[in-house]
């Protein structure tokens, strides 16, 4: 059962929104991105109306995540997404411009799977998401429920 | 309490002491002299009573020589005659003495004139009676003494002692007075003067209490004083630890949010250079197209020259674009700057014993390539030894060489020396060179974020000294920086020789 694999991008800042999808178009990756610009939008789309996340039962899902939003932090996101049992096996990709090590370290511990600092320097910043557009036709994503 | 006021009640404690002394003298003085003088009122009244005493034995031997002649004139008895000799004999001793005794009273000495001329009178009519006895004749005797009674001589003699008597009962009634007197003013001196060195004394004990209770509520007052000032203290301390911490949660936010615009001003800037690049490739192969060619066709890139006002275009294009993304870059920087400087301010210093001699040898072999470039020395001399954060005296210390290498005048070889001592608990190191130095009016300003001194030949952001500064505060410590211009500098710091970890979770 492949399926293709929808992109969640939760970043509030729609600079930066634009910014990342043109670069993973750029890198030649073609999923739809369904992005988000708050935290609460994107819980409702992620668990459902009941929290439960049975909406996404059997759904490829990648999420792209900001930690700064206006309405909650992205790392309370993130903790609910690996706590639920249909989302847990999503790869987290947490793109944000907090380089604190303490910060990243409380990432990983929470299960995300890749942390990226946004630089200022362009460049690097292109090269870092195309590299995750690389990233994202190699890695084999599970569907969300199992 | 007023030094005024101490001197003053100083001056009345002598001088109620010196008065307490003055009545004891004066006390004592007049005691003895009252007393001497009771003692010489006693000595007249004593004489007064023995002068009484002696008219009146007189006046008993006169009587005596009277009866005994009486006696023998009717006896005729050898007893009688022999009793008269012995009274007889004893009335002029006894004038004599009464005489000795009263001769200090003129009034005295008047009536004596008259008791001796009756007593002489009576003497020879006793004389004359005896004779007359003697003789036979007792008839005649008898005559002489009747005579005798006539003429009234022991009347006079009565009388002459009567005034004596009286003379000297009233002398003793005087002089007893005065000794009572004497007695009396002896007796209410004393005591008036116990009395007054009593008073004088409750007076002294007043004083001093009081000056004790002043001194006790002084001592009060300056231990509520202390205690207010530490508690005045913390306060403070407190008030300032939480400015301090809003500050650093300010700046870390701010510029946190600073960068987040900061990322698509430079990616729309990078988007838009792309895009200028495109434009200005359309235009050149528009221009050089022939007319009637497809103007679509897609040019090589960079393949296009473009010419005359487009190529202008182009240049300004690219420089306004140059300008953006070099501000962007610096103020990245800056943000950075502040970043890891407020990051450095929250984190948690672990205090470890360190050979500072090892960890400064380690800094200077990692900077010895500069060194090696900039011809400079690095004398490392004997450390004292600390507990401290290793990281934080590392950055402290590589930044202050690093600058000592870095600021070191063009043409002259380098010599950076490091010095340490102790003083107090707290370890002194000294880190001079010989280099540019920098202006006095300077010293304040090369410890303040973002800004440097001197001749700007050389790369850097002005963060340096004041991330250093902002570490040795938090490690307890200060530091300061003596230079003249072209003369080098030595900065000193000054650390707490064993570093509590206890004093910064306090702030937490």
């Amino acid at each position: 059962m492949t399926q293709p694999v929808t992109i969640i991008m939760i970043e509030d800042d729609e600079g930066h929104a634009r910014l990342i999808e043109r670069n993973i178009r750029r890198s030649g990756v073609n999923n739809e991105i369904v992005s988000f610009q708050n935290g609460t939008d994107a819980m409702k789309h992620l668990f459902g109306a009941d929290g439960s996340g049975v909406v996404q039962k059997g759904n490829a899902l990648l999420i792209l995540l900001d930690l700064n939003l206006p309405d909650m932090t992205g790392i309370d996101i993130l903790k609910h997404i690996k706590e639920n049992k249909y989302l847990k096996a999503s790869p987290v990709v947490v793109l944000t411009t907090t380089d604190d090590s303490q910060e990243i370290k409380r990432c990983y511990e929470l299960g995300c799977n890749v942390y990226i600092t946004k630089p200022v320097n362009y460049e690097n910043f292109a090269n870092a998401i195309r590299q995750l557009g690389l990233f994202f036709s190699v890695i084999q994503v599970p569907p969300a429920a199992t | 309490m007023t030094a005024e006021g101490q001197r003053r009640r100083a001056f009345w404690q002598i001088l109620l002491f010196a008065a307490g002394l003055l009545v004891l003298t004066v006390i004592s003085a007049g005691s003895v002299y009252l007393v001497n003088k009771a003692r010489e009122d006693s000595k007249w009244v004593v004489h007064t009573i023995e002068a009484e005493n002696q008219i009146n034995n007189l006046l008993l031997e006169v009587r005596r020589a009277e009866s005994a002649l009486r006696g023998y004139l009717l006896t005729v008895g050898p007893e009688f005659q022999a009793d008269y000799e012995k009274a007889a004999a004893a009335i002029i001793p006894a004038l004599d003495r009464v005489t000795r005794l009263t001769r200090d009273n003129p009034a005295q000495r008047e009536n004596i004139e008259k008791l001796s001329a009756a007593l002489e009178t009576r003497l020879g009519q006793f004389a004359r009676e005896i004779a007359a006895i003697r003789q036979g004749q007792p008839d005649m005797a008898t005559a002489l003494a009747r005579e005798a009674a006539a003429q009234g001589a022991t009347t006079m003699i009565g009388n002459a002692a009567r005034a004596m008597i009286e003379e000297e009962e009233r002398l003793f009634r005087l002089r007893s007075a005065n000794a009572d007197h004497s007695q009396t003013l002896a007796a209410s001196m004393t005591g008036i003067g116990s009395g007054l060195v009593v008073v004088l004394a409750l007076i002294s004990i007043w004083l001093v209490r009081r000056s004790g209770s002043a001194r006790d509520e002084a001592e009060a007052r300056l231990r509520d004083a202390n205690l207010n000032l530490e508690a005045v203290v913390d306060e403070r301390t407190a008030d300032l630890r939480e400015a301090n911490d809003e500050i650093q949660r300010f700046a870390y936010i701010i510029s946190h949010d600073l960068r987040s615009p900061l990322v698509n001003i430079m990616g729309f800037t990078s988007e838009l250079e792309e895009l200028g690049g495109d434009v200005f490739r359309r235009i050149g192969s528009l221009a050089h197209a022939p007319a009637g060619e497809a103007p679509l066709a897609p040019a090589a890139p960079g393949g296009v020259a473009l010419e005359g006002a487009d190529k202008q275009l182009a240049e300004d294009f690219s420089e306004a674009l140059g300008f953006i993304k070099s501000s962007i870059a610096k103020m990245d920087r800056l943000i950075s700057a502040i970043l890891n400087l407020t990051r450095e301010g929250r984190r948690d210093f672990q205090p470890v014993k360190i050979d500072t001699r090892e960890l400064i040898e380690a800094i200077v072999t990692t900077l010895a390539h500069q060194a090696a470039e900039a011809q400079a020395e690095i004398h490392v001399e004997p450390l004292p030894d600390l507990v401290s954060d290793r990281l934080a005296l590392e950055q402290i210390f590589s930044n202050l060489i690093d600058n000592a290498i870095k600021y070191l005048r063009p043409g002259v070889p380098g010599e950076i020396r490091i010095r340490g001592r102790t003083k107090l608990g707290y370890a002194i190191f000294e880190i001079s060179d010989n280099g540019r130095g920098i202006d006095p009016k300077d010293h304040q300003r090369i410890f303040d974020l973002f800004r440097r001194a001197g001749t700007q030949d050389k790369p850097g952001q002005g963060i340096g000294l004041a991330h250093v500064r902002a570490l040795v505060r938090r490690l307890g410590g200060t530091m300061s920086v003596s230079s003249e211009l072209n003369a080098g500098s030595t900065f000193t710091i000054t650390l707490p020789i064993a570093w509590n970890v206890s004093n910064r979770n306090r702030d937490r």
